[in-house]
């Protein structure tokens, strides 16, 4: 009995210096225990990056958008006995807009003497950059399969892209494509510059 | 003197006394919240470019990781896939770079060439395998993210030291001379610039 006893007392110290551990972790004086079990940093296999394509282009960036984003899934209800799933990250990247000059045909380019009327494509978003370095997770709960955190991720993306319009990526794109092209053919000798740009959709 | 019966509450008392503190502390644990800061955003910004791109490479890469414990082991592997693209930076053209022979021949000097986009799309990325040991908690969503990340390095690594600037420049100088051409000029020189002189 007296065994017993003192194991348990030794028992109810352990609880005790883990209980006090946690509150400390929890408000970030002390690292969390799973980190600490979890030892050093992983560090992923070395494997070959395989080239499956190699494409020649013509695109002229004229115009990035740098956004972050606190993406909520909220709290997703689980079937009785699953814990309500919740996913809070924070997602840093950018849009590009600008040219697709590969649909520049002959007729695009009209000299006359000193002058020179180009026809340019309308200004376009190339792309949507959010790499795996730019998401963060802030809050998770419950069991988030990679299907549906993948598809968080490209909800963002689309988040990203809207936002990126709505602050008016795209005029300001072909502003400055327009500035950049006249100012490149004036130092070609043209007196005359004329850059024709159709308005984005 | 027996001093058994005195000590047998004493021990019980401080027993007592521990599973007291443990329930205190228990109440604490739950009501104090997981703190984290909270993440400064910064504001939106939009940017000028003058960028040509001219060369696009798609790449793949997988992504293994074993994490081995006496107690089971983790296992996971991602399929994930890359575009790189590569060009010069506009910006870079001073007015000097461009020098005029009359009205029908011309001499560009071109920035050298750089990787100017790096994108790796969540919808290209697949999750092919992942297993935990029993005793083994499953990967989190963070992990994931550190390991794929970890990924992104990797390929931007590798990707650097393929021929990709080659490629961009020797790109670069054939689509400004042709547009140079279809602007009328005859005799059309597209040269690189280096750090110290020219190429």
């Amino acid at each position: 009995m007296k065994r017993i006893i003192s194991l348990l007392n030794l028992v109810a110290l352990l609880a005790i210096l883990l209980l006090l551990y946690g509150p400390l972790a929890k408000i970030g004086l002390l690292p969390s225990l799973s980190s600490l079990l979890r030892g050093g940093a992983p560090k992923i296999e070395d494997t070959p990056v395989i080239i499956q394509q190699i494409k020649n282009i013509a695109q002229m960036f004229t115009q990035t958008f740098y956004d972050e984003y606190v993406y909520d899934t909220g709290v997703m209800r689980t079937p009785l006995f699953n814990q309500d799933k919740r996913l809070i990250f924070i997602a840093k990247g950018e849009v590009i807009s600008g040219f697709d000059l590969s649909e520049l045909s002959e007729k695009s380019i009209i000299r006359r003497g000193k002058s020179i009327v180009v026809k340019l494509p309308p200004a376009r978003i190339l792309d949507v950059v959010i790499n795996p370095s730019g998401f963060e997770t802030f809050i998770e709960q419950g069991e988030i399969t990679f299907e549906e955190s993948k598809k968080f991720h490209e909800d963002a993306r689309r988040i990203f892209d809207r936002n990126a319009r709505d602050k008016g990526i795209l005029k300001n794109s072909a502003e400055q494509g327009r500035q950049m092209l006249e100012k490149f053919f004036r130092l070609l000798g043209f007196d005359s510059v004329d850059i024709i740009i159709p308005e984005s959709r | 003197m027996n001093t058994e019966p005195q000590k047998k509450p004493r021990a019980r008392k401080r027993l007592l006394f521990l599973g007291a503190v443990i329930l205190v502390l228990l109440a604490i644990n739950v009501a104090v919240p997981r703190q984290k800061a909270m993440p400064q955003l910064s504001a939106r910004t939009l940017k000028d470019l003058a960028e040509l791109a001219t060369v696009e490479y798609s790449v793949t890469k997988i992504v293994s990781y074993k994490d081995v414990a006496w107690y089971g082991d983790r296992k996971i592997l991602f399929e994930t896939a890359a575009t790189v693209k590569a060009g010069i930076d506009l910006n870079e053209l001073a007015d000097q770079d461009i020098q005029l022979e009359g009205d029908s021949a011309v001499t560009v000097s071109l920035p050298q060439p750089r990787i100017l986009l790096f994108n790796m799309k969540p919808e290209q990325m697949r999750e092919i395998f992942n297993e935990s040991g029993i005793l083994r908690s499953d990967f989190s969503n963070e992990e994931k993210d550190g390991l794929l990340s970890q990924g992104e390095k990797d390929i931007r690594a590798k990707v650097a030291t393929m021929d990709i600037l080659e490629r961009a420049a020797r790109n670069a100088r054939i689509l400004v001379e042709s547009w140079l051409k279809k602007m009328g000029f005859t005799a059309v020189r597209v040269v690189f610039k280096e750090k110290r002189g020219r190429t």
